[in-house]
Parts: C-alpha cells; sequence; structure tokens
C-alpha cells in the first residue's frame, strides 16, 4: 500500500509537470513573433504624403521559413512606399524585394551594402508586382511592413 | 489520491485546451442565412493569393479627383438603395460598392455624403455580421472634419481590410471576393464616366489597364459559380467585359532599375515602361457593359 502511493505520486508530479511545460511552450510560441505591433509602428512611420493601401506581417517563424511573400496590382504614374519595422532602428536583416510579373527585380530595400528602412517606388509599368520578404542574417526573423501610395 | 491525479489530468486537459481557438463565431455564423457553399477544390491558401492582388478603389479616386473632376455624387449608388439588398449575395457586393463610394467621398472631403454612406455601410455590414470590424464611431467623429482625411482613409481602408481578412479565415471567401468585385466595379464604373466627360487619354490608360484586375475576378469568380448560381450569373456578365477587354493589350518592357539614396530613403526608378492600346470604341463599350452590370447589382 506504501509502495502504491509513492508510485501515485511520482504520477502526480510528472503530469503536473508536463501540464505547466506544455502550457509555458504554447505561451513563449505565441509571444514570439509580434507583427501587429509591428505594422503599428510602419503605420505610425508612413510618410507624410502617402495613403495606407495595407500591411504586411513578416513572420518568418523562428527562421523555419526563409522567405514571405506577398503580391499586388501596382499601377503606373503612382508611387509605392513599403517600410519595415522590428520595434528597433534597425530592419534585423529584412530584406524587402520586389518584382514584376515576370519575377524579374524592380527593387529592393538592401544596397549599397547597407540595409534601408524604407522604399519609394514611383511605378512606370502597370501590373502584377512580387513583394518578398526575406531574412539575411536576421535575429528574430519577424517584423511588419505597410504598404502605401500617392500620385 | 486517485480523485488527486483526476484533478491533474483535468489540469493537463485544459492546458491543452487552452490553445485552442475559442470559436463563438462558428456558431454565430451558423445562424447566418446563407447558402451552404461546397468549398472550390483549389487551396484557400491560393484564393488567398490571388484575392489579395486586388488593388484599392482608392487609388482611382485619387487619379479622378488629379484629373480635375469636381465631386459628383450623381455617380455613386444612393444609400437609399439600400433596402433592395436583402440576400448576402446583394450585400456583399452593395457593400463593396458602398466601400468605394465612401473612399470618394472622403478624398473629396464631402462629410455629410461620407456619413450617408457610413450608415449604409454599418446597415450591410451588421447584416452580413462583420459590424465589428468598423470603428463607426471613430470614423464619423474623423469624417465630420475635412483636416482627418489622412486618418479617415486610414481606419476605413484598415476595417475594410480586416473584414476581407476575416472572411477568408472563415471558409468565405466567396463574400470577400464579392465585396472586392463590387468596389471594383464601382471604381471602374466612376472612371469610366469621367473619361468620356474629360476625354482624358491617362484616364482612358486607366480603364485599359483594368484588364489585369478582371482576369483576377474572372478566375475567383470561376472558383465559386458551380457552387453559386448567382455567382454563376454575375460570372457570365462579367464574361461580357471581359470579351471586350479581350481585344486590349497592354505591353510590357523591362529594363533595369536604378536606384538612389535621397534624404536616408532609397528611392528607386524604374526604368520599365508598359503601353496600353484602347481606343474611343473600347472606352464606350466598357463603360456600357460595367453600367449594365452595375445596374443589375444596385437596383
Amino acid at each position: 500500500m506504501k509502495k502504491l502511493d509513492i508510485n501515485m505520486k511520482k504520477t502526480l508530479i510528472i503530469l503536473s509537470l508536463a501540464g505547466v511545460i506544455f502550457f509555458a511552450q504554447t505561451k513563449t510560441a505565441q509571444a514570439q513573433c509580434n507583427t501587429d505591433g509591428f505594422t503599428e509602428q510602419c503605420l505610425s512611420s508612413l510618410e507624410s504624403g502617402f495613403t495606407f493601401l495595407k500591411s504586411f506581417k513578416v513572420d518568418g517563424q523562428g527562421g523555419s521559413k526563409d522567405k514571405v511573400e506577398f503580391s499586388y496590382v501596382f499601377s503606373k504614374d503612382t508611387e509605392y512606399y513599403i517600410n519595415i519595422c522590428t520595434g528597433s532602428s534597425s530592419v534585423d536583416g529584412i530584406k524587402v524585394t520586389l518584382y514584376d510579373s515576370n519575377r524579374k527585380m524592380v527593387g529592393t530595400n538592401f544596397a549599397n551594402g547597407k540595409f534601408f528602412g524604407a522604399v519609394k517606388y514611383p511605378c512606370s509599368a502597370t501590373g502584377i508586382y512580387y513583394i518578398t520578404f526575406t531574412f539575411e542574417g536576421s535575429s528574430n526573423h519577424c517584423g511588419g511592413s505597410v504598404l502605401g501610395f500617392k500620385r | 489520491m486517485k480523485k488527486l491525479i483526476f484533478i491533474v489530468c483535468i489540469f493537463g486537459i485544459v492546458a491543452c485546451e487552452s490553445n485552442k481557438k475559442i470559436d463563438d463565431e462558428k456558431a454565430f455564423l451558423d445562424s447566418l442565412e446563407s447558402v451552404t457553399l461546397n468549398q472550390p477544390e483549389i487551396s484557400q491558401e491560393v484564393i488567398s493569393d490571388i484575392i489579395q492582388q486586388i488593388p484599392s478603389p482608392l487609388e482611382i479616386s485619387f487619379l479622378i479627383k488629379e484629373s480635375g473632376n469636381s465631386y459628383n455624387n450623381e455617380l455613386l449608388n444612393s444609400p437609399d438603395n439600400i433596402s433592395n439588398y436583402n440576400s448576402n449575395y446583394h450585400k456583399a457586393l452593395n457593400l463593396g460598392i458602398y466601400g468605394a463610394d465612401l473612399g470618394y467621398t472622403n478624398i473629396y472631403n464631402q462629410n455629410q455624403d461620407a456619413i450617408f454612406y457610413l450608415d449604409a455601410i454599418k446597415e450591410l455590414a451588421n447584416g452580413l455580421s462583420i459590424g465589428q470590424f468598423f470603428d463607426f464611431g471613430t470614423i464619423k467623429r474623423l469624417a465630420t472634419n475635412s483636416q482627418n482625411m489622412d486618418s479617415l482613409l486610414l481606419i476605413s481602408t484598415q476595417n475594410f481590410n480586416n473584414i476581407n481578412t476575416y472572411l477568408q479565415e472563415q471558409n468565405r471567401s466567396n463574400l470577400s471576393i464579392l465585396l472586392l468585385t463590387g468596389g471594383w466595379i464601382e471604381a471602374l464604373h466612376i472612371l469610366c464616366q469621367v473619361a468620356e466627360e474629360k476625354n482624358s487619354e491617362q484616364l482612358k490608360e486607366k480603364i485599359g489597364e483594368q484588364k489585369i484586375i478582371l482576369d483576377n475576378i474572372k478566375l475567383l469568380l470561376e472558383f465559386y459559380r458551380e457552387a453559386d448560381p448567382n455567382i454563376n450569373k454575375f460570372y457570365d456578365q462579367v464574361m461580357q467585359l471581359d470579351a471586350i477587354y479581350s481585344q486590349i493589350n497592354i505591353n510590357h518592357v523591362y529594363a533595369e532599375p536604378t536606384f538612389e539614396e535621397v534624404n536616408g530613403m532609397l528611392v528607386i526608378k524604374d526604368n520599365s515602361t508598359t503601353t496600353i492600346d484602347i481606343t474611343d470604341e473600347d472606352v464606350a463599350k466598357i463603360k456600357a457593359t460595367t453600367a449594365m452590370i452595375r445596374e443589375q447589382i444596385i437596383k
């Protein structure tokens, strides 16, 4: 009877620990990529004169995704603005690249050996464009971005 | 002791269940009056990828204002027509139309008309059980002051974006597609009316460019036409427009971009070009067909 009680106690402890660990891990996972907060940051830094179009959640899922891609129809004679926010002044290695409908590169935020927090793209060719976010030496693989336009 | 083990097991189960999203929405949605659609064979991810490409009607509204055109509310769908919209199909389409009209009134700082459209949008959104995504109080407050146009446009756009995301997440992409298509049809309708009046090459070109968006809309409607007779009928009407657009060519010439750093910002110079072959006759046909399709939606 005494042995049974000891085994039951061990079972209790193991089950309790399992519940706590599982719960804690899940909460940690949820806290990992705060894209909503970063897109809000990007919204507030949208350059004056540009009208908001949409926001992008750049979630590299801790490094398991090496690319996050969106697409949109850009119109000629319209200037577009894309920025990247990570909660700090740097873009944390998040590179945004624009490709046209034929997957030809038409723009990026990485130039002259450095990353830029925002790019302006005065479009002269209407079409579907792919907005691709990749991670170049990123620590958190997490950010937000907004797209705006002006004529 | 057995009771304690039982309690701990329950704790473990609750810890697992706490991670599941409590979907109150599901029971709510089940109670909605709607046709239960079979989901298309194509994946939701692919559908969402195509949907996201459809541009905001705001871009066309800005172009129209820039062309020097005065505000004309006769171009818009009267909010009084709202009593005609009883099915989810008509509600979703006209929610898109009124959304485009709201953007137009906001750009021209027509505060009173903007409030009328907000009321119409609120009624339709509530009818589709998506009213919770509109911050009507804030939007109305902003709409009363012409200095708030930027914030007004921002919040309105965010609200509509959130609605579309929600509808897709809830496997109601059919309504998201109708909403976006309604907005697009309204923007195209206004554009055609103004282009004819102004005889502007830029506006005519913009009409021609819509071929790209129409290709996406056609594809999206095709996914649902078998399951929904309303969408099937709408698809046939849209194909009439497609037949006209098949005569229009968009020529794209790629050239390597260049860039420069201006005040700490990277500015790309796009050296590619597109030219659009569109005639006055094409514009007239597009105008008439768009008006016909729109009339079917708003009456």
